[in-house]
This record gives C-alpha cells, sequence and structure tokens, in this order.
C-alpha cells in the first residue's frame, strides 16, 4: 500500500514539474508511469517497432491506457491481463499478426498472416514439460519488449543474430536434453567452422544461418518428410543460395552443383528413387559445420560409404602418387557433383577411359599395361556372363528348370561388381584372382544351361521313340484283335 | 519253352483252381451296341488310376511332406532325379486325365441307365470313387507347397469352412487348424497317400468285382430285339480293345507331359498377399463360378451357404439317382431323367468356361 502511496506520489511531483508531459495522459498512461520509475520494459518498449506504429502496453497486456489512476487502468474488469503466461503469450501476438484487418489495413504491413499457423506445426509447438504450454513462444526468439524489425541489427532474429538466438536453446544440453536428448547440442560450435558461420561471424547477412535451412516459423524436426532438410528435400534447400547465380556473385564459386547433382548417380537416386542411402550435400560437406572437403579428405568422405574402394585405394601406388601431386583421390576420375555411375568405359586405356590420362604407352608402360589388361579380362567377364545369361534364358524359355544356374548367375555378377571394386587396389593379381572366380562361375552356369538345353532335346527324341514304340505295338495289337475276330467270325 | 510254362500254370493251378477262372471269363460277353464306345472310359479310368498308383509310389521315394522341405523336394525330383520331370508331370497330367475319364464314365453311366437294377451299388462305389478322386485331386494340389496351391487350398477349406454346423469342423480337420499351415500340408499328405488310397482301394474292389460278377450292362430296349443283339468275348476281344485304347492313352499322356511338363511356380509364402486370378482345378470350378453368381444374401440366408447347400443336394441326387429313377428300373425309357442329365452338363460345361475366361 505503502508503496503504491510513494508511486502515485512521485508521479504527481512528475506532473507538476514537467507540466509539457501533461499529454501523455491521454496517450499512454502506462508507459508514462514505467518509465518514470525507470523501468527497464517502458525503456525497450519506446524502440519497440509496436510502439512506433501507436500500440500501447495495454495492447498486449489489457487493462485501460487512458486511466491515470493505476488501480482503475490495471483493473482486471478492464480487461488487465498481466503478464502474460504461455500459450497466452502467442495468442496475444496473433492476435494482430494473423488478423488481415488489422495488419493490412491499419498498419499496411507487407509481413505474412500465418506465422502464428505455421509455428502450430512446426516442432517448436510441441508441449512443454510442464504440459500446460508450448515449448516456443513467440517472444522466446522474438524478445518481447525491445522488438524491432527483422532488418535490424538489433534484432534477436536479424540473420547475423539467429545462430546465437537459436543456440540460447539448441546449445544448452540441460535443456535439450529435457525434449531431444539425441540432438547434438555442439551446432553452434560446428557452424562457427563452416564457411557459412565464419562469413556469418564476418558480418555477411547472405551467408546462411540456422533459419535459412530450417525456417523459421515452420521448423519442423530434421527426419520429417517434409522438413526442409530431410534428405531428399536438402539439395533444393542448399540450391535455394547455391543456384542463385545472383546472390552467389562475389563468393568465386560455381553455382551449377545442384543441376550437375540431379544429374548424378547420387543425385537420382536420391531425388528420383527416394533412396535414403544416397548422400545429399550434408553427407559430403557436413550440415552445420559445412565445408568443401578438402583434397587430402575427399577419399575419407567418400570412404563413408564405398569403405572398401576408400580402403584399397588406400593402399595402393596411387595414393603416394595422388599425394605427391595433390590430386583430390576420387573426385581425379569420378569427378564430384556429377559423378555418373562408374561404367567399365573408365577403366582401360582407350575411349572415355580415365586411366589413359596418366598412363600412355610410351611413358608409363607399367600403368598402361595394367589398365588394359583389367579391362580385357572385364570385357572377358561381361562376355562370359551374357553368354551364360543367354544361354540360361534359352534353357528357361525351352521350359527346363534351371533354378540353380540361374542362382549362379548372381555369383557372376557379384564377380564383376567386385572387380570394379579391385580396380581401386590397381594391383592386376588381386582384380584377376577375383575375375577368375566370376569365368568359374560362368562356366559352371554354361554347363548346366547347356547340359539343360541337351536334356531338353534328348527329351523330344525320347517322346520321338517312346510314341514310335507304343504306335508299333497299338498297330501291332490293332492287326492282332483283326486277326482274331476274322477267325472268329470264320469260326461261327 | 511251352512245357515249362505249361508246368508252371498246372502247379499254379493245382493250388488256385485257374481253369475254373479262364472258364468264367472264356463265357464272358460285351454287348455291342451304338453305345458300347462308352464301355471303355471305365478301363481308361482304371489304366489312369494305375499310373497314378505307380508313379505316386516313385515320387514317394523322394517327395517329403514338410512345410520346409515339400517345395524343395518336388524342385530336386524335377531337376536332380533322373527321369523325376517325366514321372511327376506324369503324375499330374494322368490325374486330371483320371478325373475326366472317370466324369465321361459316370455320365456314360448315367445316359445308359447302367445304374438301374441290379447295379446300384457298382455305381454307388463309382461315384464314391469319382469324389474320391476329387479329393486326390485336392488334396496332391497342396502339396508341392507352391503358391498358387497354397491359396486355392485356402480358398477351398474356405468354402467347405461356411457349410453350417459341419462347416467349422471339417475345415479344422482339413487344415489341421484354423488356418492353412505346415499342418494342413502333413494332413493332406497323410489324405493323399495314405488314407484316400486305401478307401479308393476297398471302392474299386468291389466295383470291379460286380462288374465281373454282374457283366456289362445292356442298354434300355436291348433284350427287345434279340435277332440284332450281338456281342464280343471278354477275353481276349474286349481286354485287347482295351489295351490298344491305354496304349493310346499312355502317348497322349508322354506327349503331354514332355511338351507341357507340369509347372512347379513359387514356394508358398504364408505372409504374402494372395496373387490375382486364385483358381481351384478345372473339375471344381463350375461351382466355383456359380458360387461367385450367387448374391451375398438371399432372402435370410447366406449366398455362399445357400450355393453350397444347393450343390451338396443335387449332389446327394445325383448320387441317389438308381432309387429315384423308378421308370428306368423298371425298363422304361425316362425322358425327364435325361433331360436333367443333360441339363448338368450343360450347367458344368458352362460355369467351367465361364470360370475359365474369368
Amino acid at each position: 500500500m505503502s508503496e503504491r502511496f510513494g508511486l502515485r506520489v512521485m508521479f504527481i511531483v512528475f506532473l507538476l514539474v514537467s507540466p509539457g508531459k501533461a499529454s501523455v495522459f491521454a496517450q499512454d498512461q502506462c508507459l508514462a508511469c514505467h518509465e518514470l520509475i525507470e523501468d527497464n520494459h517502458a525503456a525497450l518498449f519506446k524502440r519497440d517497432i509496436h510502439h512506433t506504429k501507436g500500440l500501447s502496453c495495454a495492447d498486449c497486456h489489457g487493462g485501460d491506457a487512458s486511466k491515470e489512476d493505476m488501480e482503475t487502468a490495471m483493473d482486471p474488469k478492464a480487461g488487465f491481463i498481466g503478464i502474460p503466461q504461455g500459450d497466452r503469450i502467442s495468442e496475444t501476438c496473433a492476435k494482430c499478426h494473423s488478423n488481415a484487418a488489422t495488419m493490412v489495413k491499419q498498419y499496411d504491413s507487407i509481413l505474412p498472416l500465418d506465422q502464428m499457423e505455421h509455428l502450430q506445426t512446426s516442432v517448436h509447438w510441441d508441449l512443454s514439460t510442464s504440459g500446460k504450454e508450448h515449448i516456443v513462444q513467440c517472444t522466446s526468439c522474438h524478445g518481447a519488449h525491445g522488438i524491432v524489425p527483422k532488418a535490424n541489427r538489433n534484432s534477436p532474429v536479424h540473420p547475423l543474430n539467429i545462430p546465437a538466438t537459436c543456440a540460447k536453446c539448441h546449445s544448452n544440453a540441460t535443456f535439450m536434453r529435457d525434449y531431444n536428448p539425441s540432438l547434438p547440442v555442439d551446432q553452434l560450435e560446428k557452424y562457427k567452422t563452416s564457411v557459412h558461420g565464419k562469413r556469418n561471424e564476418g558480418g555477411d547477412p547472405k551467408a546462411a544461418e540456422c533459419a535459412s535451412c530450417h525456417g523459421s516459423h515452420e521448423i519442423l524436426a530434421a527426419n520429417d518428410v517434409r522438413s526442409r532438410v530431410y534428405p531428399t528435400n536438402l539439395p533444393l534447400t542448399c540450391s535455394h543460395c547455391h543456384s542463385d547465380a545472383a546472390y552467389m556473385r562475389g563468393y568465386g564459386i560455381a553455382s551449377d552443383q545442384y543441376e550437375q547433382f540431379a544429374k548424378s548417380v547420387h543425385g537420382k537416386a536420391l531425388l528420383e528413387k527416394k533412396d535414403l542411402g544416397a548422400p545429399a550435400c550434408n553427407d559430403c560437406h557436413g550440415n552445420h559445420g559445412a565445408v568443401p572437403p578438402g583434397v587430402e579428405s575427399v577419399s575419407k568422405v567418400c570412404g563413408t560409404c564405398h569403405a572398401l574402394n576408400a580402403e584399397l585405394f588406400a593402399t595402393s601406388p596411387h595414393k603416394k602418387a595422388f599425394d605427391s601431386r595433390k590430386l583430390p583421390e576420387c573426385e581425379t576420375c569420378h569427378g564430384n557433383h556429377e559423378i555418373v555411375a562408374a561404367t567399365d568405359e573408365l577403366l582401360g586405356v582407350k575411349g572415355r577411359a580415365v586411366c589413359a590420362w596418366c598412363h600412355k604407352e610410351d611413358s608409363n608402360i607399367k600403368g598402361y599395361y595394367t589398365a588394359r589388361t583389367m579391362r580385357a579380362l572385364t570385357d572377358s567377364l561381361i562376355a562370359a556372363e551374357d553368354s551364360a545369361i543367354m544361354l540360361v534364358a534359352e534353357a528357361e524359355q525351352k521350359g527346363m528348370e534351371i533354378g540353380e544356374a540361374k542362382f549362379k548367375l548372381r555369383e557372376i555378377r557379384q564377380a564383376r561388381l567386385e572387380t570394379r571394386t579391385k580396380v581401386h587396389s590397381f594391383n592386376l593379381k588381386q582384380f584377376q584372382e577375383v575375375a577368375d572366380g566370376g569365368f568359374t562361375d560362368a562356366s559352371a552356369v554354361t554347363k548346366q544351361a547347356t547340359e539343360a538345353i541337351d536334356q531338353y532335346y534328348f527329351r523330344r527324341w525320347g517322346l520321338l521313340v517312346a510314341s514310335l514304340i507304343i504306335t508299333t505295338l497299338a498297330v501291332s495289337l490293332f492287326v492282332y484283335i483283326r486277326r482274331i475276330e476274322n477267325e472268329q467270325a470264320v469260326n461261327r | 519253352m511251352k512245357n515249362k510254362l505249361r508246368g508252371i500254370f498246372h502247379w499254379i493251378d493245382e493250388r488256385v483252381n485257374l481253369r475254373d477262372l479262364i472258364e468264367f471269363m472264356g463265357k464272358k460277353y460285351v454287348p455291342i451296341h451304338e453305345h458300347s464306345v462308352w464301355y471303355y472310359f471305365g478301363g481308361v479310368s482304371l489304366f489312369l488310376f494305375i499310373i497314378q498308383v505307380v508313379t505316386g509310389i516313385l515320387l514317394l521315394l523322394y517327395y517329403k511332406g514338410s512345410e520346409e522341405l515339400a517345395f524343395e523336394s518336388i524342385n530336386f525330383i524335377m531337376s536332380k532325379v533322373q527321369f523325376g520331370w517325366l514321372i511327376r508331370s506324369i503324375h499330374s497330367w494322368a490325374a486330371n486325365l483320371f478325373i475326366l475319364a472317370a466324369i465321361i464314365h459316370m455320365f456314360s453311366v448315367y445316359f445308359t441307365r447302367a445304374y438301374r437294377k441290379p447295379r446300384e451299388i457298382t455305381w454307388l462305389t463309382g461315384m464314391a470313387m469319382l469324389f474320391l478322386g476329387m479329393g486326390f485331386g485336392f488334396s496332391g494340389y497342396l502339396l508341392p507347397w507352391n503358391e498358387l496351391a497354397f491359396f486355392a487350398t485356402k480358398v477351398g477349406t474356405d468354402i467347405a469352412g461356411v457349410v453350417p454346423l459341419i462347416g467349422k469342423p471339417i475345415m479344422i480337420l482339413m487344415r489341421g487348424g484354423d488356418d492353412v499351415t505346415g499342418a494342413t500340408l502333413s494332413r493332406m499328405f497323410g489324405f493323399h497317400v495314405a488314407i484316400f488310397p486305401g478307401l479308393f482301394a476297398v471302392f474299386l474292389g468291389v466295383h470291379l468285382l460286380l462288374v465281373q460278377r454282374q457283366g456289362m450292362s445292356e442298354p434300355l430296349g436291348y433284350e427287345d430285339s434279340p435277332e440284332t443283339q450281338r456281342t464280343m468275348p471278354f477275353f481276349p476281344n474286349f481286354l485287347l480293345r482295351d489295351l490298344l485304347l491305354w496304349l493310346l492313352v499312355l502317348n497322349v499322356i508322354a506327349v503331354l507331359a514332355v511338351l507341357f511338363p507340369w509347372e512347379l511356380g513359387q514356394k508358398a509364402d504364408l505372409f504374402a498377399p494372395a496373387p490375382s486370378g486364385i483358381k481351384p482345378e478345372w473339375y471344381f470350378l463350375f461351382m466355383f463360378q456359380s458360387l461367385k453368381y450367387i448374391p451375398a444374401q438371399v432372402l435370410f440366408v447366406d449366398g455362399e451357404v445357400l450355393g453350397i447347400l444347393l450343390f451338396g443336394l443335387a449332389g446327394l441326387l445325383w448320387t441317389l439317382v438308381p432309387f429315384w429313377d423308378r421308370k428306368s428300373a423298371a425298363g422304361k425309357k425316362s425322358r425327364w431323367t435325361t433331360y436333367a442329365g443333360l441339363f448338368v452338363v450343360l450347367y458344368i460345361i458352362l460355369f467351367t468356361i465361364l470360370g475359365w475366361l474369368a
């Protein structure tokens, strides 16, 4: 009571010594009074976009801002709600921000009207641990009293501030454990090591920050198929900036990565076949710590999936040669974004063979010979497999049971695929061992299929012989019946 | 050589009195008339049954009647066992031809009224063998444990299950449980190689005994004109003619078995969805197709139940024809019996074709 009395006295004194302030009675009594008592919220609100647009404290807190008397102004009967709690915070914001009449007609705003709708469908709108409210409210990111436009450098949602704003919760292990214990909390640390993060820290608002990839109000869990960072959606999300030549101008990198990736074996698997085993951009570049893989780490990055190839390459003579020439290991032969399916054409010394780029007949005879022999073995194995397939198909088409040989065809194919892996050892002996296994299987299948085809003709010849015997017997029997019946007729 | 054979004959004759049998056979005559050709279908059915027994025993040497091994053992028979493919193919083709020959035999007996007194028991044992033959087909169909057989058995036993009161116990008896599983396979195997052959042997024995004892039935009106009556000796004439037809049938089976070997298909997968176009064997097709045309509800009775009951009743009436066809029993022509038979033949042909095309 005494505190209220004190406030009233101070307020009257303030009016007496500041006659020019009398007009505030007619405008916002809440702000006037809270400024008077040096309330920090009031000071912040003075800079708030909402204040500039003519909103008063009462627009969010309720009550009657025109009343001088504090009790009357803050009377619950006049709609005073005090500090909005829980979901009421966002409801209060949405009262105007989701209302076209208010936003467009009254304030001529171009802000989208569906932020609340989006927030309600986002992962942030899950129930909090208390179960009484949802996890994130508007003020969690935008703040309460000092709200400034997003473009304002002081806004917590300004591109340069977003990483820190998100990290308030996402780098808080204790807080995150309550909601998603498996989610890492080092995204900000990783982000700071990324090209995006470094540029953001250096003051480049164009560099991607959290919202650039995850979205803002509509953020979904990364494993939600609708999420912008879900593997099948991620390339398009990255391309949003990286394929925009105008946007990327000045960064010194190409803007056709998405186009190339979409044509690549990885892109087709991921984007067309929706194969989640195929890599998206982040699988090679990292996500929060995204950087282009360095020359020395290319084979490690590719090796996370193509483990055998990477292992063979690491022990091959090429490893040393590539390292000394600072050649990116896998990328040198296979390319990067536009990696096409590795066909046998890449192997050998003619046509599109990549070996011939370095291994010439006159300058590097050993490598040239190895590449040529490997290709010759591959071609022979393909021919043996094709021949076996045709024989099996012929036997099958003739209706012969050829299941075992058909199953063994897979082993030839397996040997062929294995030779493709063994190429990365660049060791002819190792390569030939696998190829020989394929040749052995091909001979076995060929033998079985040929036997089946022979058996087919044997059956037909057998049928012919059997039919002839049966027919001969039948004719003989017929003649015999006629004879005895004739004899019987004569005897009668 | 002749003396030696004569010696063996005397040795046997002294013990089992073969001369009486030969004398009996020598006195046995087969009537010759415009319907004589139908007499041969009984013999053809018998020949096909003998083929089934022989090939069945050979298959039994390698077949394994368990859920895990049934399909693989048939595959083994088809691909590894010398002439296994031929034996299995003959068994499958001969099974179908046996049913066909038995059906023709049954209808020829029906239309020539050969079931009339004193051959009622011959007719009844014949009908029992036809039903058993269908049982052989149904139980044998599942034995390869392939996809089609599995689902067809499921559908077939489901249909049996809807019969009021006795349906459910029959279904469980056939399946060895609530669903078609490995237990059903073991059960069908048991029916196919032990229970049905045992019963069939009894009915066949009685049937053949009666045919020999009573001789061939003569068509109505045959006895009215003694001047045109002709006969042929059963031995050797009819027997040799039978043998000639058997040789031709054997040739047909050989051609079918080699040129159209019976396929094995895909192994049954209990958890796979039923493939489209599941159909029973052709001799069940007319009933299966008829059930499709009956509305789900007829008055207050379930359509499927009504259909099954009607088929059951029709089958019973058909089986009991010697007892209700009084006119034929009295030696008179019975037009309505012929019409009923024609209706049944046309119905079966029409609905089998519709089922085939569906």
